[in-house]
């Protein structure tokens, strides 16, 4: 079960931090990097929620992530759509192509399940790649930010951008540690260990799991509908099951099941990808090495991995104190 | 309250449900014996909905749920436990006990409010620790209890339903002669209004809780009767200690 730990606050605060102090002393490419990662986070935390939590590993995540940023260009570029407004309704489209997704997929496991979604990501991007009046597979040029001049702000500026996008990761971080910590996430929880047993007890167990996709959609939408600004442009690529795939890799690699994990995973991919592509151009050789690496060494992930050790030792202290229970924190130790 | 009507089920040309039906009154103790084989379990799988029957009907309180799934089935007020222990492993028996309570109060879904620090739900699951002795195991994880803890919470989360109807299947296979004890005990415990069906072994179990017994064979109920009705049956005797004699 999903607990708030020091060091789970501790960790989203030092990243937030980081984040906001690089943001004011980088250059532009740095504050590019920055949107980047958080809208990565974004996505992985999206995941995060119902593959680590809920067992349902999805393969479409990036076909919603891209459902949200063409709802987002397509409103305000065809539609010329108020951009607040296109932004609300492009979490609410994303959301509502999740429930679909989540509800018909409810009954399958394993692979099969992971084919669906497979297939529905797919699905989506034909039905763009194929759309003319969507761009077709050039995409949609022009996509405005949002407008925030009343408040006195600009989004142009790539400093306040930057920091709007660090808000929304940190802002979708505290949701879905919030609906986790409910007895949502608790029913969440349940049906990952034992589906059979939640249906025996009286669940309705596809309702659970369409609505757990429907607000892990929204926070794919959110942050496709950021990433659609950050570069103005939106192409069928944003949808392709590459990105389905790297949001996986990048949950493994921080810590799947950990909610935390996913945006240190997020960080660490971004900074670590910028680096070593500027150096050689076999990127993708060394993200397969380290995503072997962190399968091999046990799958916790780098954040996985630590939460993993501080937790062993909190409960050694307390046994050692004479505290019979695990009560406290249990979830940290396994990946619940 | 709980009703087979010719109930029928087979596997291929393996008939395992042949023509069963029996009645359970509102509170009544009902023990299904039967040997190895009999088609006991498949029962309960129809009866819990996780089979559904080729032929015949399942009634609940005079309303038939045959095509009722298991979820809705448990909504009705229908529980049961397990011959093999189907517990949510990697959690604590408080969280066990606190998934069913808050599936049963209708709180699985609450997102503004935890189930865990609910005190509605704490007072169910407390209850619930009570009634199978478990109130000392509440944070210890599942995956580090011993079978016997696991086989009363198999029992703790079917309790915790607060069910109208209770079907048990071989609630104490595997465990000690102590622990058989304390199931007796548990029975006699039992809210009086609550129907109960159990499959059972443990001959003098079955004997003490037993308002009425069914025995089925080979898929049939071959005798339904008193606990001394059966006692005295030759017939079950042959089955049983026939039995007992082909493994001795």
């Amino acid at each position: 079960m999903f607990r708030q730990s020091l060091l789970k606050t501790l960790t989203v605060l030092a990243i937030l931090a980081a984040a906001i102090a690089y943001t004011f002393t980088t250059g532009y490419f740095g504050k590019e990097l920055v949107i980047e990662a958080a809208t990565l986070a974004i996505l992985a935390i999206s995941l995060d929620m119902i593959a680590g939590y809920g067992g349902m590993i999805s393969l479409c995540h990036g076909a919603i992530f891209g459902v949200g940023a063409y709802t987002y260009a397509g409103l305000t570029v065809l539609f010329e759509v108020n951009p607040f407004l296109a932004f609300a309704a492009a979490i609410v489209v994303s959301a509502a192509f999740a429930f679909a997704v989540g509800a018909v997929t409810a009954r399958t496991h394993g692979i099969f399940f992971i084919m669906a979604t497979l297939a529905f990501g797919q699905m989506a991007y034909v039905l763009v790649f194929e759309n003319k009046a969507l761009g077709g597979d050039d995409g949609l040029a022009g996509v405005p930010r949002l407008d925030v001049s009343p408040l006195g702000l600009d989004f142009n500026n790539s400093v306040q951008f930057a920091l709007f996008a660090v808000a929304a990761a940190a802002l979708s971080y505290a949701a879905a540690a919030w609906v986790l910590r409910s007895g949502f996430g608790r029913t969440l929880v349940g049906i990952r260990v034992n589906e059979a047993r939640m249906k025996a007890v009286g669940l309705t167990v596809w309702r659970t799991k369409a609505i757990a996709f429907a607000i892990s959609g929204a926070l794919a939408g959110l942050g496709g509908a950021i990433a659609a600004q950050q570069t103005m442009f939106v192409s069928p690529e944003l949808m392709a099951w590459m990105v389905s795939g790297t949001v996986l890799m990048v949950v493994i690699f921080g810590g799947i099941g950990t909610l935390v994990g996913p945006i240190v995973g997020a960080v660490v991919w971004v900074f670590l990808k910028h680096e070593i592509s500027s150096a050689t151009p076999y990127w993708h050789i060394v993200a397969g090495t380290v995503l072997i690496i962190t399968i091999v060494a046990g799958g916790r992930g780098l954040y996985g991995q630590i939460e993993y050790m501080v937790e062993r030792r909190r409960l050694k202290r307390l046994a050692a104190a004479g505290v019979p229970s695990t009560a406290t924190g249990r979830e940290d130790e396994t990946h619940a | 309250m709980l009703e087979a009507r010719s109930l029928n089920r087979a596997f291929g040309s393996l008939v395992v449900t042949k023509d069963v039906s029996f009645a359970l009154d509102k509170g009544e103790r009902r023990v299904v014996l039967g040997p190895n084989g009999a088609g006991k379990t498949t029962l309960f799988n129809i009866l819990a909905g996780e089979l559904k029957p080729s032929s015949g009907a399942v009634l609940m309180g005079g309303r038939d749920i045959t095509a009722l799934a298991v979820a809705a089935r448990a909504r009705l007020g229908l529980a049961r436990s397990y011959q093999k222990n189907n517990l949510f492993g990697e959690l604590t028996v408080r969280e066990n006990l606190a998934l069913a309570v808050a599936t049963a109060r209708g709180a699985a879904g609450w997102i503004m409010r935890d189930t865990l620090s609910d005190a509605g739900i704490a007072e169910d699951v407390r209850d619930a620790a009570l009634a199978v002795g478990l109130t000392e195991m509440l944070d210890v994880p599942v995956d580090a209890v011993s079978y016997g803890v696991r086989r009363q919470l198999e029992v703790g989360i079917a309790l915790s339903t607060r069910p109208s109807v209770l079907l048990m299947d071989e609630p104490t296979s595997g465990v000690g002669p102590g622990m058989i004890q304390a199931f007796h005990q548990l029975m006699h415990t039992l809210p009086r209004e609550l129907t109960v069906l159990i499959i059972e072994h443990d001959m003098d179990l079955a004997f003490d809780v037993a308002d009425r017994i069914t025995v089925l064979n080979y898929g049939e109920v071959v005798f339904e009767g008193t606990p001394d009705e059966t006692r005295g049956s030759p017939m079950v005797r042959e089955i049983y200690l026939g039995e007992w004699d082909a493994h001795a």
